[in-house]
């Protein structure tokens, strides 16, 4: 039924320079694919490794309280050691715009 | 309550919700509350042309609004409205929520490369910069809420609050989560991939017609899951004395869609990379040490 509301309202016209993106009143001079250089590129890198992470981090949630305070220290060490990779990271100059 | 009653419940409620978050929108932006507004604004667009930019990428075009949409309607499956059997009781709800809204970023980064406009591929490249920053508050602040709960289910981390709800239990946790969402649904501090203002639209510049309308739609859907996803994760979901369940989880998803709308009026636009600064530098510290705080407490 929106379909056919869709069909009765209205139809695209074809009209010269209708279909050209925005940019400001100009025709691209050249096709918006190009290589880009992705400024925060430290930050991704930095994300893969914490995102490794999570994926221990969920089961660990679950049996927590069971294993008490082992669980605790067991994962304290390994977060500690990435936690020290990110003060790494800012200390190198690695958490601005490169 | 049976199965069937229960779907069509949640349904309803949550298409009311998204209703009224379209009203609530534009009760913040413009100053007008009108009933009708989004009947009419949906209508219109509806009967909008469908404008597609010449040299464009067909399959990102068309699959960009849906995937959107999608991806919000996926996470909302899980989120249980009111006690007894959820719409769909995964044992792993809160993973699926996260998995299903990275898809947020998929769809769109896509509808920024589709058109092949310069505007639109800058405004995809700061969402997946975005996501970046965003992330790890997110599923970090959902995973102390895990530990408290010791299960994945939502109805389980629900009913974990019982006593205490999780916005008392763990503070830093639920203020990330309430930021990360924001930036999730790109709302105004930071709507960076769209910017009125310095990207003309950004990914939704080229969009018109019936897809600019899903993705508007799909945006609200989004606003209405993240809200249902505060409200079961830390205010206690459908906990709440002399109402109804159903009735105390659509309220609270309603407050906290207000109150995301009514912080977006009045803050300021943030660079993207201030904000993936801010992110690594002071969020994901502070989520670890959410999660440090609720080990030590659920050990006491």
């Amino acid at each position: 039924m929106l379909y056919l509301i869709r069909k009765s309202l209205g139809k695209t016209v074809e009209e010269p320079g209708k279909n050209v993106p925005a940019e400001s009143g100009h025709f691209s001079p050249k096709p918006a694919w190009g290589r880009y250089h992705v400024h925060y590129y430290g930050f991704a890198l930095l994300f893969l490794a914490f995102d490794m992470e999570m994926a221990y981090m969920y089961p660990w949630a679950v049996v927590y309280k069971e294993l008490g305070i082992m669980a605790l220290l067991d994962m304290g060490v390994f977060l500690m050691i990435l936690f020290l990779g990110l003060i790494y990271t800012w200390n190198q100059g690695g958490l601005k715009r490169q | 309550m049976s199965q069937t009653v229960y779907w069509i419940v949640t349904i309803l409620l949550f298409t009311a919700g998204v209703y009224l978050l379209a009203v609530m929108e534009r009760w913040a932006v413009y100053g007008r509350l009108e009933l009708t507004y989004p009947v009419k604004s949906w209508l219109s667009l509806l009967g909008q042309e469908s404008v597609t930019p010449r040299k464009l990428d067909m399959v990102f075009y068309e699959t960009a609004p849906l995937l959107f949409i999608t991806a919000a309607l996926l996470a909302a499956m899980v989120l249980p409205f009111g006690q007894g059997s959820p719409a769909i009781d995964l044992a792993t709800g809160a993973l699926f929520i996260n998995a299903s809204l990275a898809y947020v970023m998929v769809a769109v980064l896509m509808a920024g490369w589709a058109p092949n406009g310069v505007y639109a591929m800058v405004g995809g490249w700061r969402f997946l910069g975005q996501l970046i920053a965003y992330s790890m508050p997110i599923v970090m602040a959902i995973t102390a809420t895990v530990m408290r709960a010791e299960s994945m289910a939502l109805t389980k981390i629900v009913d974990s609050q019982q006593g205490l709800w999780n916005i008392v239990y763990q503070p830093v946790g639920f203020l990330l989560f309430y930021l990360s969402s924001m930036a999730l649904a790109f709302l105004p501090p930071f709507d960076l991939p769209v910017a009125p203002g310095t990207l003309a639209g950004g990914v939704l510049a080229e969009f018109t017609g019936v897809r600019l309308l899903i993705f508007r739609v799909g945006r609200l859907v989004l606003v209405m899951t993240l809200s249902l996803a505060t409200t079961v994760l830390f205010l206690g979901g459908w906990h709440g004395p002399f109402l109804p369940d159903f009735v105390w989880t659509f309220l609270k998803t309603l407050a906290v869609a207000a109150s995301f709308f009514g912080i977006s009026r009045f803050a300021v636009r943030i660079r993207y990379d201030s904000l993936l600064a801010w992110s690594w530098k002071y969020a994901t510290p502070a989520a670890l040490f959410n999660i440090l705080w609720v080990g030590i407490l659920l050990l006491l």
